[in-house]
């Protein structure tokens, strides 16, 4: 059996797991707040996405967008982070082999890049380019791929209660 | 292009809807009724299950998988955990899995003190599911 399976089944049989995977609530009000932590930082990062792909806002520097917006996105990331992780816990055994689920994480670690590849490089040199309207092609592209990456993890998301076979 | 994109995302944060609706696994053409003993219970989210040895009249023993809602929907019907056990002996009305495995979803269950449950996903769109408020049909008592 392979170790992250074992991982997965011991996840799975912890107390806490168990205890909201057989709740009567809260499992339900977790999935609840695990979205509204997704809108929280799909709303917060569109805002700039479309902002760098010339769409709103296009009078404001960029940067004077993106740094107030980003506390916001952190605050939703650890809701979403924290929502998730004890979703996966309470069904990380069956989890482990959904292709939705996997496809969900690879996403994410995509997604991760992006963030990274763009603020250690086109993003440093915001001060110059942000008060055009017009931005840098890398920046268009980090912006294109962070749009498309995130519906697909809404996506693979939404697909893995219809792929979950118990 | 932007607005491209706006309806992309518009788009795929669209179907937020109940866990797997019944038509994504189950045949609402191919009703059933099994009756057998209680082998294992899953009292889980979001969706619980319990399984059931069904003797055929040649005594041949299938061991049965039958999915009802989660446990908040089954205990605010009157079905709590604490009603079924091991060895019980389980009626059950449902439709049949699409894929023809020993895989049914329970609408109707009844219970070892006679009582009748219904027992779908809330908002799941299978037979008798109703919107939210309504009292879901088929909880008539199954005729003896």
């Amino acid at each position: 059996m392979s170790p992250l399976l074992r991982i997965c089944e011991w996840l799975h049989e912890l107390p806490l797991s168990t205890s909201i995977r057989e709740s009567e609530n809260a499992y339900s009000v977790i999935e609840t707040v695990h979205v509204l932590g997704i809108t929280a930082v799909l709303g917060t990062i569109s805002v700039v996405d479309v902002r760098l792909l010339g769409g709103v806002l296009t009078q404001a520097p960029v940067a004077r967008i993106a740094r107030p917006l980003i506390r916001l996105t952190w605050c939703g990331f650890i809701v979403m982070f924290v929502s998730g992780a004890l979703l996966f816990a309470a069904q990380a055994a069956t989890l482990y082999s959904n292709a939705a689920f996997r496809i969900k994480l690879l996403l994410l670690a995509l997604l991760a890049l992006n963030v990274v590849a763009f603020h250690s490089t086109v993003f440093k040199s915001v001060e110059a380019w942000g008060s055009s309207p017009h931005s840098p092609a890398r920046a268009r592209f980090a912006a294109f791929v962070s749009l498309f990456l995130w519906s697909g993890v809404i996506a693979s998301g939404r697909a893995i209660a219809y792929l979950n076979r118990h | 292009m932007t607005r491209a994109f706006l309806a992309l995302l518009a788009v795929t944060a669209l179907p937020v809807q109940a866990h797997h609706s019944f038509a994504a696994e189950f045949d609402a053409n191919k009703p059933a009724r099994i009756v057998g003993k209680i082998t294992k219970i899953e009292w889980t989210n979001p969706h619980s299950y319990f399984y059931l040895d069904v003797t055929d009249s040649k005594g041949n023993v299938t061991n049965w998988a039958c999915e009802t809602g989660n446990p908040g929907a089954l205990s605010r019907r009157g079905w709590k955990r604490g009603d079924i056990k091991l060895g019980d002996k389980l009626i059950v009305d449902g439709y049949l899995a699409k894929d023809g495995s020993h895989f049914i979803d329970a609408r109707r269950v009844t219970l070892p003190d006679g009582r009748t449950v219904y027992g779908g996903s809330p908002g799941d769109g299978g037979p008798g599911d109703k919107p939210t408020g309504e009292k879901p049909t088929g909880e008539k008592p199954v005729g003896k």
